[in-house]
């Protein structure tokens, strides 16, 4: 089970969260947990640099593409190394949209967009598109198989 | 800490992050490019910002601009005029220019908020009946789906973001007044299942679309859940058999992908999507059959859903699954299809089934098949992707979910080095042609070996079997030199995985698994299928030849060195969290025999490193603990680890699980290691103390962490705790089994005979008994306490010369100036403990009233027994219930102190066995009178948790009340039973739990995010037993550092139970102010029981009396003057300069004459002649701060 995606700042803001079977009062732990890792090791990570963390079954990748940092905590078969898989999918969405390594501006100008493709990648606690071509498409309703 | 517009917890602040994601709001957002108008509109400059972050000034002050639609807004737009703007470009004739409005304005700033309103869903199904841009479409359809989410989880979104106002500001929205979800998801889900069903092939991107939404659909009844199952099982009814895309030749001679297949394969994929998410449905052929089908599926993500659902079927019915896999396997070789697909998580779920199906019982009788699934797997190792090649290690290895029994682990060990990959017949590559990656099927590898390997690997020519053990290794080093983290992490996590399933190998025993035989040798040497070896496993491993001349050959052994050493190098990793994989990895994989050396250096180095936290600390002491219940014989080797952790960081390690591997250790290391099992826990108590706070007059000032001090106090409290409950275990010494006549220790007043006595028959118990009497004077406050009490459980359990030992310590305790008898004050921590050398007269004084009581009752005895032998007279009815009555008393009080086995324990000694059951046959007295336990009686039970007192007090009630039980004497193994439950139920249950949740490897439990400091404290996974058993403790432990120096008021008032598990019966004796309240019904109950009970008479009711005052110190009465001795006025000089902090204290200064009336919890009431600064004559000063004469 992907349990939590999230995105912040490095500087420790949060932009976007999505959260799965995790009660609301763990999510806060989480997001507080998360944005404690950051605290020491994001503000000079090189972009796409990915860390890795983990409390008891646990497992917490995150890297930071431009101005954001993106977070993915999972468990069972969301491993760490299947986390670098959802991680790499969500910063090639985000790259993809934002058409370089996003700001935080431009990370807000396409957050409707960005929306959308982790849509697209994360549905219900599990992932579902790696391929950035077949999120692209579907999140413009355009056929899968295309030529 | 920012949070995200506080859309969680209701923190709805505006920190910088709101004004982030409300600048998204109320900025107008750029300009949609070229993408949904195709041109760009007039005025539209490139306001793309630079990289850096948005400062609030900025966000104050959006830049302007404008949009297509030239509107210009500075203002926030509220979640109502969104609503109200989504509502009208909805009914707006001109679609066109409405659908660019929504683009740009209205469905990005919804986005932001947290949940999607149900006034909203009329515009959205107005847009999904009407709209043609598909960008418009893909945003309803995300929020349709949203909604339906938010209705499923019961108002628990899945996405964070601001939070959406009330709805109800929103009711004008609706002409039939407010919407509620009710309403609105019948009529999506109608809207949706009618689009789902539509066959134009044009529209197939919506009905995917649709059918993904249809997975969100709450269901909350079976006939919803028919209904879905329905839909998706009517999709795969007409493209399930799409099989592979089909490719023409386009203009130009390029290859383009058939259309119809496409949209057949696009639609399986949907449909695979859905189903994977709606319940399984084990009883439905059906649906067994289309996910067997979907393993041939084109689309690889497809291919995933399918092999995750089999995957998850083939647990509960292995056979089927396996026939209907092996008809596609078999025939067209689907399954070797997938090794070579790009989408890496199938292949994960490829490893699983094939595991699951190879280790099939009920596939025995079809070899070839599980050889064929076997084969999969093993080929699994050579995956490009090392998340595939670990689960399929794992797999091997026996884990799939981590509750695999110590059988499975340790045939999956052997398995790995005896297993031989003998690679297939080449089978025919599926589209050979050159096929695109896109269609993702003749994928290329992305990551780890270059593509060009798997063509190598498919080359025609025969590939030699390879030993599985040397493809592992051989992975594993490549992964561990790696430079990624994750790699690194899930590499090492291997390793100990390996470490399990060896441990458990050498657990099972005998199992003939020889690591010095060579690996190439068995390639050699095995004759036959790789399934022979296996099927014959089961019985007994095929031993492997070990004495073979295999010159530059490399051994198992020789090749775990090799890894081990590339395990050591990783430990350099910067990141805390792959070093403690490592860690836990060489714990894991150390050998009985092995030197522990290195380990422990290693262990040692990082412990010096502050940055790691507390969490991960524990985390690898729970490993210790895992790993000595896996290999028992440990026991040893991993108290000497868990010694460095006490040691070097007892700030960071929680006093609970460490105790826990203590006590584990302890019952499990045999009778020749019980002494190095308590030596492990006494060299806590060896510790250098922490230095005292800076007092006024010293030059001295501490560096000390507090919070780490005030740990490492409660470390030792544990310590000391834990000798008192197990001193007498470890030692094998029992009151109720010792054959010295109970006057013989009164022969013994000498000290140095006693001391003498004791060493030369127990040096276990005398050890650990002088350990304790040195905490009694040396520690702080608390640890005496323990201390003062974990003495009296010793002297209460254990038979003489120990007991008379403890009593004439204990008085000299309470009387004061008998510590250069034991303790050397350089040894202290510095503090100075105050006239009577402890503060701990109160406490002493019930205790040393119990054991005079035993020992004047023991005389009696012998006396009225000699009177009764001189005069040749049988004992009167009326004598022996006397006696009884006696024994019933003094069992009632020593049982307030500590648990003793009531059938079986004789406080008037063993001479009185014969008499008391004479009395009991002739009145068929049960022996146990499980009711008359006074920790049940008085209602110190109810203090526990309810859990502890339904699980375990309640199971000890039947025990006693057991007709069958009374008829007979109780047995040795009762009592053992009893004792055991006793301390199951003593044992701190919570720590028992996390190490419980560690080995099953729960984890969804949220981490602890407090900063490290304060981890220290409050990040202890044992906090909510802390609430319920000492509160008080906890409370001062968060606002008070300084009580980690000694006799604070706070820490004193404050200690008003241990969590240690003697709280339950000693606690009754914590003189608290501050928590007095709390201990009024234990108190009261207390009286009540000794006043009620039939047996306690004159002395009973007179002690309790007396007791009152003095044990709960609800004021420091007359009665304290007549029981202490010392308890006169006496005088005094102020050590240090003191200000008062309360009403009732008085300041004093350094070298002023007092006079002390009397001392109360760690205080003394002194009388100044002058009046100081504060004015007062009379007050409390603490007693450290007094020199008394």
């Amino acid at each position: 089970m992907l349990l939590c995606v999230m995105i912040a700042t490095r500087s420790g803001t949060v932009l976007l969260e999505r959260y799965h079977g995790l009660p609301p009062d763990e999510r806060l732990q989480w997001r507080s947990f998360l944005l404690k890792l950051t605290a020491d090791n994001l503000k000079t990570a090189r972009d796409d640099e990915q860390f890795v963390a983990s409390h008891k079954a646990v497992f917490v990748v995150y890297a930071a593409v431009g101005d954001v940092c993106v977070f993915c905590v999972g468990k069972d078969e969301y491993d760490e190394l299947a986390l670098v898989e959802v991680l790499t999918g969500i910063t090639g969405a985000i790259k993809d949209v934002c058409k370089r390594a996003p700001s935080e501006r431009l990370f807000l100008d396409k957050y409707g967009k960005i929306c959308l493709c982790l849509d697209e990648i994360v549905v219900q606690g599990r992932l579902e598109q790696t391929d950035k071509d077949r999120v692209r498409k579907l999140t413009r309703l355009k056929p899968l198989a295309e030529a | 800490m920012a949070t995200l517009g506080g859309s969680q917890g209701g923190s709805g602040g505006g920190g910088r992050e709101s004004v982030s994601l409300m600048d998204l709001i109320s900025a107008d957002p750029v300009a949609p490019s070229n993408e949904g108008s195709g041109k760009k509109p007039p005025g539209v400059t490139n306001i793309q910002l630079p990289t850096e972050t948005s400062s609030p000034a900025r966000v104050l002050s959006p830049p302007t601009m404008k949009t297509g639609l030239g509107q210009r807004r500075k203002k926030p737009l509220t979640y109502s005029q969104l609503a109200r703007l989504l509502a009208d470009l909805a009914a707006s004739p001109d679609l066109k220019n409405a659908q660019k409005q929504l683009l740009v304005q209205v469905f990005p700033k919804l986005a932001v908020y947290s949940s999607v309103d149900p006034s909203l869903v009329p515009a959205l199904l107005q847009l999904h009946e009407l709209a043609d841009d598909r960008h418009v479409m893909r945003y309803v359809y995300y929020y349709l789906a949203r909604l339906l989410a938010e209705s499923g989880a019961h108002g628990g979104t899945p996405a964070g973001g601001v939070p959406t106002p009330n709805w109800d500001a929103l009711a004008t929205l609706n002409v039939a007044g407010a919407v509620t979800r009710a309403d609105v998801v019948p009529q999506i889900v109608d809207r949706l299942i009618a689009e789902a069903a539509n066959t134009d092939p044009a529209a197939h991107p919506r009905r995917i679309a649709a059918v993904k939404t249809l997975s969100f659909v709450p269901v909350t009844s079976e006939e919803m859940l028919g209904k879905l199952y329905m839909i998706v099982f009517k999709i795969l009814d007409k493209v399930a058999d799409a099989g592979k895309l089909r490719r023409k030749k386009g203009i130009f001679g390029r290859q383009t992908v058939d259309k119809e297949s496409a949209t057949r394969s696009s639609l399986q994929y949907a449909a695979l999507s859905t189903l994977r998410r709606l319940p399984l449905d084990p009883d439905n052929p059906a649906f067994l059959h289309r996910a067997v089908q979907g393993i041939a599926c084109a689309d690889p993500v497809g291919v995933r859903h399918a092999l995750a659902m089999v995957s998850e079927l083939a647990p509960r019915d292995p056979f089927s699954v396996a026939m209907a896999v092996a008809k596609l396997s078999l025939a067209g070789g689907s399954l070797q299809e997938v090794l070579q697909i790009q989408d890496v998580l199938a292949r994960v779920y490829l490893a699983r089934l094939c595991y699951i199906l190879s280790s099939a019982d009920a596939l025995d009788e079809k070899p070839d098949l599980k050889s064929h699934f076997r084969t999969i797997l093993y080929q699994l190792l050579l995956d490009p992707s090392e998340r595939v090649c670990f689960e399929a290690i794992d797999c091997i290895l026996g884990k799939v979910d981590g509750s695999e029994g110590t059988e499975i682990r340790a045939r999956g060990w052997a398995h790995l080095i005896t297993a031989i990959l003998r690679f297939p017949e080449p089978a025919p590559v599926p589209n050979k042609d050159g096929a695109s990656s896109k269609d993702g099927v003749a994928a290329p590898a992305k990551e780890g070996i270059p593509p060009k390997i798997p063509k190598d690997r498919q080359a025609p020519r025969p590939r030699r079997p390879q030993p599985l053990i040397k493809l592992v290794m051989r992975r594993l080093e490549s992964a561990l030199r790696n430079h990624s983290r994750p790699v690194l992490h899930g590499a090492v996590r291997v390793v100990q995985e390996m470490g399990k399933s060896r441990a458990a190998a050498y657990a099972v025993g005998g199992l003939g698994i020889d690591e010095d035989a060579h690996a190439d040798s068995t390639v050699d040497s095995v004759a036959g299928d790789s399934a022979d070896a296996d099927e014959g496993f089961r019985s007994k491993v095929s031993p492997l030849p070990s004495s073979i001349s295999t010159g530059g050959k490399e051994s198992v052994s020789s090749m775990l060195s090799s890894l081990m050493e590339a395990v050591r190098i990783t430990v350099a990793c910067e990141c805390v969290y792959v070093r403690a994989a490592v860690i836990k990895a060489m714990i894991w994989m150390l050998a009985p025999y092995e030197s522990v050396e290195e380990l422990k250096s290693i262990i040692a180095g990082e412990l010096s490193d502050p940055a790691w936290p507390a969490s991960l600390l524990n985390d690898i002491v729970l490993t210790l603990h895992a790993r000595f219940k896996a290999t028992p014989e440990m026991a040893v080797i991993l108290l000497d680890i868990s010694r460095l952790f006490a040691t070097k960081v007892p700030g960071k390690i929680d006093s609970d699980v460490l105790q826990l591997l203590w006590k584990t250790c302890l019952l499990g290391c045999g009778p020749e290691g019980k002494h190095t099992a308590l030596e492990a826990v006494t060299v806590v108590l060896d510790l250098p103390p922490p230095p005292p706070a800076s007092m006024n007059g010293f030059t001295r000032t501490s560096t000390t962490d507090p919070k780490s001090a005030l740990a490492l106090q409660r470390l030792i409290q544990a310590a000391v705790w834990f000798l008192g409950e197990n001193a007498n275990y470890a030692a094998a010494e029992y009151a109720w089994e010792s054959n010295t006549p109970p006057g013989a220790g009164l022969l013994m007043l000498d000290s140095d005979k006693m001391v003498a006595a004791a060493n030369s028959r127990n040096p276990t118990l005398a050890g650990a008994l002088t350990r304790l009497q040195r905490c009694a004077f040396s520690g702080s406050w608390e640890v005496r306490l323990v201390a003062a009490q974990a003495l009296m459980t010793l002297a209460i359990r254990s038979g003489e010369p120990y007991r008379i030992q403890i009593y004439d310590f204990m008085h000299a305790l309470a009387k004061g100036g008998a510590q250069e008898r034991v303790s050397d004050f350089a040894a202290s921590n510095g503090e100075d403990q105050g006239a009577s050398g402890t503060g701990l007269s109160s406490v002493i004084s019930p205790m040393l009233k119990v054991l005079d009581e035993l020992y004047r009752c023991q005389d009696q005895l012998i006396k009225d027994m000699r009177s009764h032998d001189n005069r040749k007279e049988e004992w009167t009815d009326d004598e022996l219930k006397k006696l009884f009555e006696t024994h019933e008393r003094l069992l009632d009080l020593v049982s307030l102190f500590c648990f003793v086995p009531r059938s079986k324990y004789l406080p008037l000694g063993p001479t009185s066995l014969y008499l008391l059951n004479i009395y009991r046959n002739r009145h068929r007295i049960d022996a146990h009178m499980g009711s008359n336990d006074p920790a049940v009686a008085t209602g110190i039970s109810d203090l526990l948790d309810p859990t502890i007192v339904a699980g375990g007090l309640s199971e000890l009630q039947p025990l006693y009340a057991q007709p069958e039980a009374a008829a007979k004497p109780a047995t040795p193994d009762e009592d053992e039973r009893e004792f055991n439950e006793y301390h199951d139920i003593v044992w701190n249950i919570p720590a028992q739990e996390t190490v419980n949740e560690f080995l099953g490897g729960g984890g969804t439990e949220a981490p602890e995010a407090d900063s490290s400091d304060e981890e220290v404290v409050a990040a202890r996974p044992s906090v909510s037993y802390e609430e319920i058993f000492s509160k008080g403790l906890i409370e001062s432990d968060e606002e008070d550092d300084r009580s980690s120096g000694g006799s604070s008021p706070e820490s004193s008032g404050a200690f008003s139970g241990r969590n240690f598990g003697s709280n339950r019966y000693a606690s009754m004796f914590a003189p608290s102010t501050a928590a007095r309240t709390s201990w009024d019904k234990p108190a009261a109950s207390f009286r009540e029981t000794k006043t009620d009970s039939p047996t306690a008479e004159t002395s009973g009711v007179q002690w309790s009396q007396e007791e009152e005052p003095s044990s709960f110190n609800e004021e420091p009465s007359q009665n304290d003057d007549e029981d202490l001795p010392d308890s006169d006025t006496f005088s005094g000089t102020a050590l240090y300069d003191f200000v008062a902090g309360g009403d009732d204290e008085i300041s004093i200064t350094a070298g002023e004459e007092l006079e002390i009336e009397y001392e109360v919890g760690g205080w003394y009431f002194v009388k100044k002649k002058e009046a100081g600064s504060d004015g007062k004559l009379s007050g409390l000063v603490p007693v450290s701060y007094v020199s008394a004469f």
